[in-house]
């Protein structure tokens, strides 16, 4: 019995090993009508400076699976936690700038150092592909008594401190948040918690007022007519929600979320960020990613290196003033 | 009922089972390797499932799930390292029990208690959880608080010989557990610039070292002393008797109960819920048996194993009920479902009410089969103890290695789990315990961001503690259970004098 039993256990590893390995397996035959550039000459790493199952980590993923296919080379992806995405995004800039290391970024990129709490700087890499992009979304309790963003507005500014939810402070829906405090000059009480998940959860049980997270970590609630969306703070209305209008349509102009991209390290040479370039632009268009984050719930937004540069300085004016206003360390 | 039963009914396609055995083969090899945890083995299939109907690809997921929570009992009993976090209270009477020839029953009995555990669960999962969910969303900031309170009371149960020195260990662990980013203002306490200390000692390789190098080490002195005392450990291979597994039911039964409802509410995972069920059950059992815990009472292993995979169905009662995650396997398997285009949440039993039963019966045939491959391992595992030390120590140090490293691919966290085996060591060699170290640090950053977080919620008064039923109660629990045992000591040596 025994030795079945260990005949059995190894062929079920052998199978499983084997399943694993089919998904990265099948690239290494195009990239023949490449040859203008040496780039690449071995396979990619993908830095994603989170826990692997996350949505930042599920969005690596299904981009690097279909990536491979066009770039002739396999993408692995390393999982680098830590520092609230800091000790990745450090990696990633630290890497050998051959092109061959990318680095998922996120809006932390920008926030962290202005919090403090990493040294480096947005400059020190070079932006590839802008891949998504996400407002944050005023949402309460479907029961609430407040039906529009006015009613809510309304509300903050009569002194009665609302309880609203964050993933933690001086994470970007807490700076939303206290932004939104900022433009319509009224009062808050911020409650930080660890991570989106846990803010919904005490939004749910009526222990906080609000929340502003991303649409899709509140979809399945506002589906099932438990909570209520007020408002996006987007330029233009979510396709996951088409029918809550942006904050602009209030007239609060204020755009603030999370995004998520792909950069090198900033003295990468020309030729392999124009290789990565235009491999991502395509992967990036193509029907069958824009579902895969369709599915994911997280909204798409793609920007070449030029408009992700631009992206970058722009909001890192936002937060260079916000941030300091807002006496995080107090 | 009937849903269950189609449920049953649509388990029964070869590639629905084969892919349930591989992934709780795959999930037992996973636990039982210290360093491995299940949220790893869950994230690392995770990109296998993608591709798969949805049925199949969470199945494989639940069975790595499943097995790698009672795998982590295997490393925990036979060689004193949890395999994951979930099975360090396991080890405090499981390897007692193997030093003393027993591990085939220590095995045996964590199989009968990890089986129970998740056949509670899931029973509760498939019948109450809409309730439970509700009784779930009560748990605020406040009653977090209390429960961590609660669990930190349980140090002064599980120090071992000297109370003392098992407190003195906790306050350590409580204070590594203030290193990192403030939970409250995000204000880097302690961290030297450190990048990697941000996020505060990563806890898992911190237990690797404290249980699996202390122990390679210890090993490895007396290999270099070349003390002529040759595993003692016979790799018995006895199974517990029906008479043995009876007394436990009544352990095991309460330890599952304690278990589900720890793994119900968000935040609170297997680890925790392993300690408090280990300590119900001291608290219930006979004075004259309590001293034996601690020494290979089998009371110890199966509460802790029932407890621990008693979350297992706990957990997933918010994701499926509120689409909410209630520990870190949970938050993997959420992208699973929605990857699949699934969105858990209350609507999910009544628009994939065929999905949801299909996924309760293979829980149900996971909990089995892991049952069925724990049983016939045990030959097989109690091998392990057959295996010279000067071959086995340089095989958990390299485990360890690999181990610390996976956590998060930084190779800081090997630094920490090498230091943490070295002050192990000496702690081993003093008497000072480290379950303690381990409990501080799962619930040290827990009772301090709860704490904090109720008074932002309360603007700062303290009534907040008190005025809600459920903190209440156990904040008054955790400080009678401090108390109680020394008043008991006291009066008992007065007595005495007199």
């Amino acid at each position: 019995m025994s030795m079945n039993l260990i005949r059995f256990t190894l062929v079920m590893s052998l199978v499983l090993v084997l399943g694993a390995c089919s998904n990265s397996a099948s690239s290494g035959s195009a990239g023949d009508d490449e040859q203008a550039s040496d780039f690449p000459t071995q396979s990619l790493e993908l830095i994603v400076p989170y826990a692997a199952g996350g949505g930042t980590d599920s969005l690596a993923r299904s981009f690097a699976d279909k990536a491979e296919e066009n770039l002739g080379e396999s993408i692995a992806v390393v999982n680098r936690e830590g520092g609230g995405g800091a000790v990745g995004m450090q990696n990633g800039m630290n890497a050998k700038a051959d092109g061959h290391t990318v680095t998922m970024v996120t809006v932390e990129l920008l926030t962290l150092p202005h919090s403090g709490l990493a040294q480096f700087s947005y400059e020190d890499l070079q932006p590839i592909a802008l891949l998504n992009e996400d407002p944050a979304a005023i949402t309460v309790k479907a029961d609430a008594p407040w039906d529009t963003l006015e009613d809510f507005v309304e509300e903050m500014k009569s002194g009665d401190k609302l309880k609203v939810g964050n993933s933690g402070t001086g994470a970007i829906w807490h700076l939303a948040a206290a932004a939104l405090e900022q433009e319509v000059g009224g009062e808050l009480n911020h409650v930080p918690f660890e991570g989106a998940a846990p803010a919904v959860n005490a939004l749910l049980g009526g222990h906080v007022d609000a929340v502003s997270v991303s649409p899709a970590e509140v979809k399945s609630q506002v589906e099932s007519g438990e909570l209520k969306v007020l408002g996006v703070m987007a330029d233009n209305r979510v396709d996951s929600l088409p029918e809550v209008p942006t904050l602009k349509e209030s007239g609060i102009d204020l755009s603030i979320g999370t995004w998520r991209g792909l950069a090198v390290p900033a003295d990468t040479p020309e030729n392999a960020v124009n290789t990565l370039q235009e491999s991502f632009k395509e992967t990036a268009q193509t029907e069958e990613f824009k579902d895969t984050l369709t599915k994911l719930g997280i909204g798409y937004r793609y920007e070449n290196a030029e408009g992700f540069s631009e992206l970058l300085k722009e909001q890192d004016e936002l937060f260079e003033e916000l941030i300091p206003s807002l006496n995080l360390n107090q | 009922m009937d849903l269950l039963l189609l449920g049953f009914e649509r388990l029964l396609h070869v590639d629905i089972i084969l892919l349930l055995v591989a992934g709780v083969i795959a999930g037992i090899i996973i636990g039982s390797l210290p360093g491995l945890t299940s949220t790893m083995g869950v994230a690392l299939f995770l990109p296998v499932t993608f591709g798969m109907d949805p049925v199949n690809g969470l199945l494989l997921l639940i069975g790595i799930y499943f097995g790698s929570i009672y795998g982590g009992s295997i490393a925990a009993i036979l060689l004193n390292t949890p395999g994951t976090p979930a099975s360090a209270a396991t080890a405090m009477d499981g390897y007692p029990m193997t030093q003393k020839g027993e591990a085939g029953k220590a095995l045996g009995i964590a199989v009968i208690a990890s089986g129970m555990g998740g056949i509670v669960s899931v029973l509760m999962l498939t019948f109450i959880s809409p309730q439970l969910a509700r009784v779930a969303l009560n748990f605020s900031a406040p009653e977090m608080f209390a429960l961590a309170l609660f669990g930190l009371s349980i140090i002064s149960s599980i120090s071992g010989k000297s109370v003392l020195k098992g407190l003195i260990a906790g306050v350590v662990g409580l204070i590594i557990a203030t290193i990192g980013m403030d939970p409250m203002t995000s204000f880097p306490r302690f961290t030297f610039d450190q990048l990697s200390l941000l996020n505060g000692v990563s806890f898992i390789p911190v237990m690797i070292g404290l249980f699996a190098v202390s122990e390679a080490l210890l090993g490895l002195e007396e290999q270099l002393r070349g003390s002529k005392k040759i595993n003692k450990v016979i790799a018995s291979y006895v199974l517990p008797k029906w008479h043995e597994v009876k007394r436990l039911i009544s352990s095991m039964l309460r330890s599952s109960f304690i278990g589900t409802f720890i793994g119900i509410i968000p935040g609170a995972g297997a680890d925790i819920a392993a300690y408090v069920a280990y300590n119900e059950t001291k608290r219930f059992s006979k004075k004259e048996e309590k001293e034996s815990f601690g020494n290979g009472n089998p009371k110890g292993v199966a509460s802790a194993e029932a407890a621990n995979n008693g979350v297992t169905g706990g957990a997933m009662v918010p994701l499926l009920t509120l689409g909410i995650p209630g520990d870190a396997v949970a938050a993997v398997l959420l992208g699973a479902l929605v990857v699949q285009g699934i969105q858990p949440g209350p609507q999910l039993f009544t628009t994939s009410s065929d999905l949801v039963y299909t996924l309760f019966a293979g829980m149900f045939l996971a909990t089995l089969l892991m049952m069925l491959f724990g049983f016939l391992g045990i030959r097989l595992f109690t091998k392990i103890l057959k295996v010279k030390k000067n071959i086995l120590i340089p095989i958990i140090l390299v485990l360890s290695v690999i181990g610390a490293y996976a956590i998060s691919n930084n190779f800081f966290d090997v630094y920490v789990m090498l230091v943490s085996g070295i002050i192990g060591y000496f702690m081993k060699k003093h008497g000072f315990p480290a379950s303690p170290v381990v409990l501080a640090l799962i619930l040290g950053p827990m009772a301090e961001s709860e704490f904090r977080r109720s008074l932002v919620m309360s603007e700062g008064a303290y009534s907040i503690f008190f005025t809600r039923p459920i903190a209440a109660v156990l904040i008054i629990l955790a400080t009678l259970s401090l108390v109680v045992p020394i008043m008991f000591k006291k009066r008992k040596t007065i007595e005495q004098l007199n």
